[in-house]
């Protein structure tokens, strides 16, 4: 048991949801308390296209089943197939209330009335209590897509990839997906499926036909793509199409892969990089002091920290004082890369310690999620929220991969970094004394630093050389 | 009127969203959250009242979530040790909430032990909430978790025993030797031995019960307090011969145990809408001892509301149904004209209601228990002038061109009393000056 004053990810079945809504010609059946079913206001809320998530709930009931209400679970998933009669694939993602309660499912679905047809059921036997959304979401995505595979499939007389990108609810994911496309296209490689943000059930049982799998967003393709890998022979790129060395390196090993020919493949990166990609030109026209001894902290989920990190710490010439993630699933994997960039990479899932790390790091800039809004108002400095989840929803969506990702990168950073802080670090002369120590020791982590400000302001305006217990209580108050 | 039973499932928001507007509200007490991740990721993301399309409330530090590991019980009483640690980080607490759900039990805490532990730990009292404790009546309503919470502030109030009756009908002998000085205010609103009235409710729309106390004074009415009120050490007794006017038509099970603590609820309309208040307000008097007519007060009301009944005659208006706000403010836009097509309620408690009921007007159609999908094929067919909706169908909505208003929107523009019926009509009136000039426009 963990006391947390906020949560990264959802839990198993809001991942499977976000997985499933992705895709076109999916509906899924929410078992679950009453209580328990948001899925639908928030997509409603965050995709803001005035569509209705394609989830209905079977709502879990305590009494006994006498009535024709919704509740019983056969009745509820055919009535999805009448609601929805193009519905090609029903997907069962389950609570943590109706886990715990340890009732059985079914695992098939009756026809369609009137046409003979009867859509796949997808359930998840690894689903269990505590398991979290990213892990889930991902495994569902190789569990759907293993269920839709097609056999027989000729590869592509043309070098086409699959692009496995995040799915719903980033608030650029979209506009990922077409930054990836448009750069592929643009080398000469079409793009065979956009998983899972974009795709029909149709699409997922074609992947085989592409020639390789770009992996956007590992925290949810992984698998899905080491199964293709290991089932189909699909090689896979994972460089993390983040900042403009990763693009450049991306697009040569999807060259390399497809056979383009590699003078071609340069010849499109060095157009980009004089148009598009302003990342480098902006790294170039600040002069060195703007960058010198500027520390950031970075935390969030896999791809995008590690992206950043890598960006910032080579391109740009930032020092990365510290780089987190909340996917305590990918520790190995994450340390290994981030230690790449920065002495300071840790995996920590508890907002409290997080807000510790990243006040230990002494940032003068803060990335992350809109969790770590707090911490960085808390010490005063500049604040991003550019890794999932953030609650941003913007009406356009910027790409922060690629080469206009970059470019995004760049403009966020210029204002960001303009000013420097006149904050003098450390404030000299003003001394705590034990007790006031040891009440400031209680204070919440991530409020902290702001306390500790207002009393060393309060102190001065008092006259006083050091912070009293007084001081420190009368501030707070 | 007619009640239907559609038994489908309605498009209500998780009651458990409202715990960062509760801790908001009510500002000395923790909340701690026990479940899982689920419930975490709920209060997290969830947009917070009062409109669905605003981003989630900014956290607050007085609430806590403690994310239970399925695989891994806690042991008994690890929970209540964790819970006194962070409470001692925050000051001016006099209560802990600890709200604990559906999971709570099956993975293992007992959330009563807990609670008393914490409670011997602190010296403070500490209750437990469920924000899915099921009612007499089924269905849930999005406000369920501020009804529960007001039920444990009831339990709260001191009690007023009968000594304090004896005590409060010879002034003489009360405040001891500074009693003639000190007690004369304060004797004033018992010398007409009346009994005292306490307001329960208006949780989201701050400064409400001030706004009832007012009108309750002036047909001479003292109010002796409110729940909420501003803190915990100012909850009014509460008891024997305490009279508890009930101010949201949510408040079943705080109404339920005002009642057991032998307090008299009054059984008549909520102060919302003009007759609504003036019936609230003569009964209440009534109940408290003194007799009042509030016919004058009532005409010059909805006189003063010609110009905006007007606006607003003839429209048709459709309540989806989320926070049980949406029967008393049909009655009353129905009672100033308006045309309620549809009245959505995922819970009716009709012996709770039941003179909000009577008083709805003859054409109006309460679906119990309403079906999402089929109440959105009604609006499609109906095509109302303005759609009272809840959070999930709001977007939905907007998207098929009907006209939405959150009920939530109405609660933040204070509904009560002669001044917050003013305030409906206004926002309705805006509502559809504004669609009118955005039709306008040539796109």
């Amino acid at each position: 048991m963990k006391l947390l004053r906020g949560v990264y990810e959802g839990p198993q079945s809001y991942g499977i949801l976000r997985v499933a809504a992705s895709i076109r010609g999916i509906h899924a059946l929410l078992r679950a308390l009453p209580g328990e079913s948001y899925f639908r206001t928030l997509y409603a809320a965050r995709e803001r296209t005035g569509e209705m998530a394609p989830v209905t709930l079977s709502p879990l009931r305590g009494g006994p089943d006498d009535s024709m209400a919704p509740g019983n679970l056969a009745r509820d998933l055919s009535g999805v197939l009448r609601r929805h009669p193009k519905t090609e694939v029903v997907i069962l993602a389950r609570s943590e209330a109706s886990l715990l309660s340890g009732e059985s499912i079914p695992t098939t679905l009756p026809e369609v009335e009137g046409t003979g047809r009867t859509p796949g059921l997808v359930t998840f036997p690894w689903e269990r209590p505590g398991m979290r959304e990213t892990e889930a979401a991902e495994l569902a995505l190789e569990d759907l897509i293993r269920a839709r595979m097609q056999d027989g499939l000729e590869r592509s007389p043309y070098p086409t990839v699959n692009i496995f990108g995040p799915p719903i609810f980033g608030p650029g994911a979209a506009a990922e997906y077409a930054e990836a496309e448009r750069l592929l296209e643009m080398v000469g490689v079409e793009v065979n499926a956009r998983v899972p943000l974009g795709a029909n059930t149709t699409d997922l049982g074609r992947l085989p036909r592409a020639w390789a799998n770009v992996l956007l967003y590992r925290e949810v393709g992984e698998s899905a793509t080491l199964y293709l890998q290991d089932e189909f022979g699909m090689p896979r790129v994972t460089t993390p199409m983040i900042g403009a060395a990763g693009t450049g390196a991306l697009l040569r090993s999807v060259g390399e892969l497809c056979q383009l020919d590699p003078k071609s493949v340069q010849r499109t990166i060095w157009a980009e990089l004089a148009r598009t990609a302003k990342l480098p030109w902006y790294a170039r026209l600040e002069p060195p002091e703007t960058f010198q001894n500027r520390k950031v902290a970075i935390f969030g989920d896999f791809t995008y920290p590690l992206g950043l990190g890598y960006a910032l710490a080579r391109e740009v010439g930032l020092e990365v004082t510290a780089c987190g993630t909340y996917l305590t699933h990918l520790e190995r994997d994450f340390l290994f890369h981030a230690n790449t960039f920065t002495e300071e990479a840790f995996v920590e899932e508890d907002t409290e310690e997080v807000a510790v790390r990243i006040e230990a790091a002494k940032p003068d800039l803060v990335i992350g999620t809109h969790l770590e809004v707090d911490v960085a108002n808390s010490l005063g400095v500049p604040y991003l929220p550019l890794c999932s989840p953030v609650t941003d929803r913007p009406f356009v969506g910027r790409p922060l991969m690629g080469y206009a990702g970059s470019s995004v990168l760049a403009d966020e950073l210029d204002v960001v970094l303009r000013e420097k802080s006149t904050e003098p670090a450390v404030e000299a002369g003003i001394q705590w004394t034990d007790e006031a120590l040891q009440e400031a020791a209680a204070v919440p982590l991530f409020l902290r630093g702001r306390a500790r400000r207002l009393a060393e302001e309060r102190a001065r305006r008092q006259g006083s050389g050091e912070v009293t217990r007084e001081i420190f209580l009368e501030s707070r108050s | 009127m007619t009640i239907l039973n559609e038994s489908g499932i309605p498009d209500v928001l998780p009651p458990l969203h409202a715990v960062n507007n509760l801790a908001r509200r009510l500002p000395d007490v923790l909340v701690v959250v026990a479940g899982t991740q689920a419930e975490a990721h709920l209060v997290e993301c969830l947009p917070a009242a009062p409109s669905p399309n605003l981003p989630p409330s900014r956290r607050n530090p007085r609430v806590i979530f403690a994310v239970l590991d399925p695989d891994d019980p806690p042991r008994q009483g690890l929970l209540a040790s964790r819970i006194v640690e962070s409470a001692a980080g925050l000051r001016g607490t006099h209560l802990v909430l600890l709200v604990a759900g559906r999971t709570a039990e099956p993975l293992g805490v007992d959330a009563a032990f807990e609670a008393r532990l914490v409670a011997r730990k602190l010296g403070l009292p500490v209750e437990v909430v469920n924000p899915d404790a099921p009612h007499e009546v089924s269905g849930i309503l999005s406000t369920d978790l501020e009804d529960s919470v007001l039920a444990v502030l009831v339990n709260l109030c001191p009690k007023r025993k009968t000594s304090d009756l004896v005590e409060a009908a010879s002034p003489a002998k009360r405040g001891g030797l500074f009693g003639g000085l000190l007690g004369r205010g304060a004797e004033a609103p018992d010398s007409d031995d009346g009994r005292p009235v306490v307001l329960l409710g208006g949780t989201f729309s701050s400064g409400t019960a001030q706004v009832l106390a007012t009108e309750l004074s002036r047909a001479g009415v003292e109010v002796a307090g409110s729940v909420p009120s501003s803190g915990i050490g100012e909850l009014p007794p509460l008891g024997e011969g305490t009279v508890v006017a009930v101010m949201d038509p949510n408040l079943t099970s705080a109404a339920g145990v005002a009642e057991r603590r032998g307090a008299t609820v009054v059984k008549t309309l909520m102060p919302v809408g003009v007759d609504g208040t003036a019936r609230f307000v003569q009964d209440v008097a009534e109940e408290a001892g003194t007799r009042t007519s509030e016919v004058v007060r009532a005409r010059s009301a909805w006189e003063d509301l010609d110009v905006l009944r007007n606006r607003i005659r003839g429209k048709r208006i459709f309540f989806t149904g989320d926070t049980g706000f949406e029967i008393p403010l049909a009655r009353f836009l129905a009672d100033a004209g308006a045309v309620v097509l549809e009245v959505g309620a995922p819970r009716l408690d009709r012996r709770f209601l039941a003179a909000e009921l009577q008083a709805l007007g003859p054409d109006v159609d309460v679906v119990v228990s309403p079906d999402y999908r089929g109440q959105t094929n009604r609006i499609d067919e109906s095509r109302p002038d303005v759609v009272i909706s809840s959070p999930g169908l709001h977007l939905p909505l907007v998207a098929r061109g009907h006209l939405c208003r959150s009920p939530r929107d109405f609660l933040e523009a204070g509904l009560y009393g002669y001044g917050g019926a003013r305030n409906i009509l206004e926002l309705l009136v805006r509502t559809l000056e504004r669609a009118e000039t955005l039709d306008s426009l040539n796109l």
